[in-house]
């Protein structure tokens, strides 16, 4: 068995987890997650919606990669995974820790965004920044050029929070490497750090970063990424808690399974709480790589108006 | 608390064209069907029905990061994926778009530039009939399409003339990054025009950009009366003056427009362009390649 650390939660799994590190931290408190290689069933009983490839039921979920495997997820705690019969072994990991972690991070009713982060100085110590966005929005791009900067990364594309009265949510690290394309890998200089393909069939890469938080630190800001496109205002915007809690649901790690599961109102109520204690902006931008370091200098800048890091 | 997600009834209408062949100006007749007092903001005018090929309206469908996925493998899945969005209510259509709004019309328009292909299970990647319940077809006389693709581009036109001679070819087929939006294959503009006509799973109007061009209003009544969208006579002359070639490319000039990555988007718009922009010999290699097709949609080879 391989043991991880995964956005707070231990994790024991029959199947090496490339691009994750092995916990050096003490037992999490959290309920740990069991992963292993099993008979998946075709249907689940009590369904309370279906998708393409997806059912969900109130505490069982079957979801599955075309071609690739199915994956069974129970209570929050149990995974099991049964792989397609062509399908390479080595295709399998990538789902686990993405779209499946994923779900049972839903299952458990955790608050969870589609988001990479870095961690910023603050005033009373480091400070987990969030880049939330759809996928091509550049999470990942921005977590590795901030690297380049000197910022350590605490995840690369899937944030739990933890709520707390009276103070900033916890953001618990993923706990696992940058994941690049090739030309992204080439464009930002990072050829040294690359190592294994996500996939056999895909040129993208898990590229260690230069530097990861393994605790779990306060939130300090949450970026909704927006590209500017023509007739879009350029910047970053602080946005009002209407909007806030708006875009909050819509960055939830999969929307969709939250509206299903009936946890709309969690993400609302948790929108309410962070905006008390860290801002949620947008961040409007043209895409590209030759603007990015005119789009970090502007991160720099406003994290020194809004208190967090110390000016450029 | 709200309810899960309601199955819609509201039908889908795809607004198929070859690239450059006049969808755009169709997406902005339907937009201003609901415009009252001036016309739409170019740069503000999304379809109720979207974009076939939008990754992110995938990946909310189907739980995955298309980024994860071959082209191959998300061909699969799209078939059962946009029939799954179809069934959606306006609030997860929303959700799925990133709260991009519609333009207000009783059906869905949903533009499309992939071809009526088959993946490699065999289905219909358009989902047929569960994803859309019929389909404009836009075509455009191809020595027309040929400059408008170069200028799209930003290539020469012996460059847009291969392209649309490949079989193989395809938008947003990148292997080493991420493209912003699915692979559409566009395997010849005879062969994208002949998957659509030939396909049998849906309806089919077909719709000529010259004779948009010509007579928008009758070119709209046309297409209304296919989708099954009642409007009357005043509403539809209207959104044609709102979506008057001119009056967009005025809008462009003044403030941009966001799909136009190079420069003017709305160019000429004209039809027959071809005869002051086309090499005798690329307009001869054009009919040559796609004389049967052309034959097939009234553009004789010296016709304008």
């Amino acid at each position: 068995m391989f043991s991880y650390r995964i956005c707070g939660i231990d994790a024991h799994s029959d199947i090496h987890l490339p691009g994750v590190d092995e916990p050096a931290l003490p037992d999490a408190t959290a309920q740990p997650v069991t992963i292993r290689r099993g008979v998946v069933p075709g249907a689940i009983a009590g369904a309370i919606a279906h998708g393409p490839n997806w059912h969900i039921a109130a505490s069982e979920c079957l979801i599955e990669v075309p071609d690739v495997a199915r994956f069974h997820l129970s209570d929050g705690a149990r995974i099991t995974y049964a792989v397609a019969c062509e399908a390479a072994l080595a295709d399998v990991p990538i789902f686990l820790l993405g779209t499946v972690f994923g779900m049972l991070l839903h299952q458990r009713e955790r608050l969870v965004l589609h988001a990479s982060a870095v961690a910023v100085d603050g005033p009373d110590g480091p400070r987990a920044v969030l880049f939330a966005g759809v996928s091509g929005a550049g999470k990942s791009t921005l977590a590795a050029a901030l690297g380049a900067r000197g910022f350590a990364l605490v995840g690369d594309d899937m944030c739990a929070l933890s709520l707390r009265p009276g103070a900033s949510p916890l953001v618990h690290p993923d706990g696992r490497q940058l994941k690049l394309w090739h030309e992204a890998v080439i464009r930002l200089d990072l050829g040294e750090r690359r190592q294994e393909r996500v996939r056999p069939v895909l040129e993208k890469f898990y590229v260690a970063p230069s530097g990861a938080m393994t605790a779990p630190l306060p939130l300090g800001a949450i970026y909704v990424l927006r590209e500017a496109r023509t007739g879009m205002e350029p910047g970053i915007a602080r946005a009002n808690i209407v909007d806030a809690a708006l875009l909050l649901r819509r960055n939830a790690y999969r929307p969709q399974m939250v509206r299903r599961l009936g946890q709309n109102a969690s993400y609302f109520h948790a929108a309410a709480a962070i905006a008390g204690h860290a801002g949620i902006y947008t961040f409007t931008r043209k895409l590209g790589f030759k603007r990015m370091g005119a789009a970090l200098d502007q991160l720099q800048e406003h994290w020194a108006q809004i208190g967090l890091a110390p000016a450029l | 608390m709200r309810l899960p997600y309601e199955a819609s009834l509201v039908k889908t209408v795809w607004l198929a064209s070859y690239p450059k062949s006049g969808n755009t100006w169709a997406r902005m007749l339907l937009a201003n069907l609901r415009a009252v007092d001036a016309p739409v903001d170019i740069n503000n005018l999304p379809l109720r029905g979207g974009m076939s090929s939008a990754r992110a309206a995938f990946d909310f469908a189907t739980f995955l990061d298309s980024g994860l996925l071959s082209h191959e493998e998300i061909d699969r899945l799209r078939p059962a994926a946009l029939a799954h969005i179809a069934s959606y209510d306006d609030d997860a259509l929303l959700d799925a778009r990133d709260g991009e709004a519609g333009d207000g019309n009783a059906i869905r328009y949903g533009k499309s530039h992939d071809a009526y292909t088959l993946n490699d299970r065999g289905t219909a990647v358009m989902g047929g009939a569960a994803a859309a319940s019929a389909a404009v077809l836009i075509v455009r006389d191809p020595r027309d399409v040929a400059p408008s693709l170069a200028h799209h581009n930003g290539s020469d036109i012996d460059t847009a003339i291969a392209f649309m001679n490949d079989p193989a070819a395809a938008f947003c087929g990148h292997r080493d990054r991420q493209p912003n939006q699915l692979r559409q294959m566009l395997p010849g503009w005879s062969g994208f025009n002949a998957s659509w006509l030939d396909q049998t799973d849906i309806p089919l109007h077909l719709l000529r950009y010259e004779d948009m061009r010509r007579d928008p209003p009758s070119a709209l009544t046309g297409l209304l009366a296919f989708a099954g969208q009642s409007e009357d006579a005043e509403t539809i002359a209207r959104a044609a003056r709102f979506a008057d070639f001119e009056q967009l490319r005025e809008q462009e000039q003044a403030s941009g427009f966001r799909e136009g990555p190079r420069g003017n988007f709305f160019r000429r718009g004209i039809a027959g362009g071809w005869r002051d922009e086309l090499t005798a010999a690329q307009a001869r290699s054009i009919e040559a390649t796609h004389g049967a097709m052309m034959d097939r949609l009234g553009y004789a080879p010296d016709s304008v």
